[in-house]
């Protein structure tokens, strides 16, 4: 084989593997100490069944979270609203009417009114924050402590697609424990 | 009251202790099922019980005293006594079981590795170890308790004091009338055996109760410090 080609590719090959071998690395890395860096798709938002825009609704409309997440200061979980809840104000009449303008939103709340069918399915959209089954998570105590939704889930209100922003592993939750006179005691989360 | 809530620090520690009233209770196993209910443990197929690997987190021990036809049943629902000198807790280890403050002996499912040496060591066999993946039928699957985490093979289990429902309650560090609280197996016994309650609290039941004059705690001679105090009128006539 010609040993001037062989010259040249040993380190060329070298660097690449080098290259890729620390992409691998900072992107483990990253993702172990907070979240993936949003390459390849990594750090997006699930996609939902219906692309259900927070900005419109939080931003435009200026609707309270509490209005959607009802049982979030009192609860365990912050629960995703009931499509019933969607009709009062998208209602059947009001689909091509004074809410919905432009062409993709009409297409959205078509789907909307279109997954009910006969009798009335919910919808299943997909879970974005997503704890291990061995921890229990429970909102209540956390917002009656003024803790505000932003502090955890980012600035929903400008978000299209609802994305995770704060990585919430254990380190997470027992560093702001500890800040803040929360117990820490394994049995709190763990049981 | 000024504010509702206090920091964990401000905070009474209680410290949960249950009383077994033996002359009261009839071995009719409602607590058994209750607690199987409540806390996600999986159906015990008959073979389990012939390997002694069901998973019980109470059961009711039966004992015979004397002799045909003059003859007694006995009965004694046993559990975790959360000792307060737990020989389960020097020997993990990983510190997957520890004792918090407020007494209770804590099994912490995900950091377990399944070496079973604090089932070994526990001399009431309290701790149970999972030897298989738990399974329900198909229509039980959606009655789980979800404030339960299911336990997968490889780990060891045990009676927790229902610590789901004591983190319900003290949520928020609200004090919890006494009665108020009760694990399943208390909640669910008819001839109200089981109390349960905050024994730092001098007019808790259960405090009165620890301390009438039946009481006594199960191998106690071996300084385990057991959480459970049993009543049972000494019977002179045999
Ligand atoms: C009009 C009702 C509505 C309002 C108002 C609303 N949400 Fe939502 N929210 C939803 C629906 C529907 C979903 C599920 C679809 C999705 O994930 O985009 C959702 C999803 C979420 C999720 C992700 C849940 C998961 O799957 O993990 C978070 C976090 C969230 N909302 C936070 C907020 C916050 C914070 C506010 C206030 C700034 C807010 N929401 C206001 C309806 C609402
Ligand atoms: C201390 C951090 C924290 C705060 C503050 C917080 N959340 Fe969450 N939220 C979480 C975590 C962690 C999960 C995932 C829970 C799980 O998987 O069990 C979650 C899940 C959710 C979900 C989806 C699952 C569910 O519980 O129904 C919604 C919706 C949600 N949060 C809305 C809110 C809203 C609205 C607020 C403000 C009122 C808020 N959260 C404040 C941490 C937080
Ligand atoms: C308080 C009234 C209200 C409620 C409740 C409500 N929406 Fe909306 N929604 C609006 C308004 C206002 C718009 C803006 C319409 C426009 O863009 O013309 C909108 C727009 C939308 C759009 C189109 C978004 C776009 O691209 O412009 C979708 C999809 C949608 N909503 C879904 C939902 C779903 C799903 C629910 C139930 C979880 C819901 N909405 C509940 C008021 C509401
Ligand atoms: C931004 C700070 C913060 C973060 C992040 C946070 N917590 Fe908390 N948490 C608190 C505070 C403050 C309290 C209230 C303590 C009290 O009531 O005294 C609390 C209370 C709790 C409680 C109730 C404790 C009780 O009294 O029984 C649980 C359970 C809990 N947190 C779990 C979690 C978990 C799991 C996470 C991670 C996903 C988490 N927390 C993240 C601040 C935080
Ligand atoms: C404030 C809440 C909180 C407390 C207190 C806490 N943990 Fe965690 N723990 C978590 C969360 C949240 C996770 C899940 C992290 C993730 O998303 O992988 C976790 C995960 C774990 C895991 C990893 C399990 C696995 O399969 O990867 C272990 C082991 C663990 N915890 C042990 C402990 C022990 C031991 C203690 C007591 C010293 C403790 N935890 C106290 C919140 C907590």
């Amino acid at each position: 084989m010609n040993s001037r080609v062989v010259k040249i590719a040993i380190p060329v090959v070298g660097a690449s593997v080098l290259l890729v071998v620390a992409f691998v690395g900072w992107f483990v890395i990253s993702a172990w100490w907070s979240n993936p860096p949003p390459v390849l798709g990594f750090g997006e938002g699930p996609e939902q069944p219906i692309a259900f825009p927070h900005t419109v609704h939080v931003s435009d409309a200026g609707l309270d979270c509490q209005f959607c997440h009802r049982t979030v200061s009192t609860d365990e979980a912050a629960t995703i609203p009931a499509v019933a809840q969607c009709l009062f104000c998208h209602g059947f009449d009001k689909i091509d009417g004074r809410l919905s303008t432009s062409e993709t939103a009409q297409e959205e709340l078509a789907k909307l009114i279109a997954d009910l069918g006969e009798p009335q399915q919910p919808i299943n959209w997909n879970r974005v924050y997503r704890l291990p089954d061995h921890v229990q998570f429970v909102h209540a105590p956390h917002i009656q402590q003024g803790i505000s939704c932003s502090t955890c889930h980012g600035e929903i209100g400008e978000m299209q697609v609802v994305k995770q922003v704060r990585n919430l592993k254990m380190r997470d939750c027992v560093d702001c424990h500890r800040d803040n006179g929360a117990p820490t005691d394994c049995s709190t989360c763990h049981y | 009251m000024a504010t509702k809530t206090k920091s964990s620090a401000q905070r009474d520690t209680p410290k949960w202790e249950m009383v077994i009233d033996l002359d009261r209770c009839t071995g009719c196993q409602a607590c058994v099922i209750a607690c199987q209910a409540e806390n996600n443990i999986p159906i015990n197929e008959e073979s389990a019980f012939h390997e002694h690997r069901a998973i019980q987190w109470i059961r009711i021990e039966r004992y015979w005293e004397g002799e045909f036809p003059d003859v007694k049943a006995r009965f004694l629902p046993l559990l975790c006594q959360q000792c307060d000198n737990a020989p389960c807790e020097p020997v993990c280890p990983v510190y997957a079981t520890y004792h918090n403050e407020e007494g209770l002996n804590v099994q912490v499912y995900n950091r377990c590795v399944g070496t079973r040496y604090c089932g070994n060591n526990c001399p009431y066999h309290a701790r149970l170890f999972n030897y298989w993946e738990p399974v329900w039928p198909e229509d039980l699957r959606n009655q789980l308790n979800p404030d339960v985490t299911v336990r997968t093979r490889g780990v060891m289990e045990k009676c927790t004091f229902c610590i789901q429902r004591i983190r319900r309650a003290t949520r928020g560090g609200e004090a919890v009338e006494d009665g108020a609280l009760q694990p399943a197996c208390v909640q669910s016994c008819p001839t109200s055996a089981l109390v349960f309650g905050n024994a730092n609290d001098p007019d808790a039941k259960v405090t009165r109760l620890k301390n009438d004059e039946r009481h006594f705690r199960v191998m106690e001679h071996l300084g385990t410090d057991p959480s459970v105090t049993y009543l049972k009128q000494v019977d002179v006539d045999g």
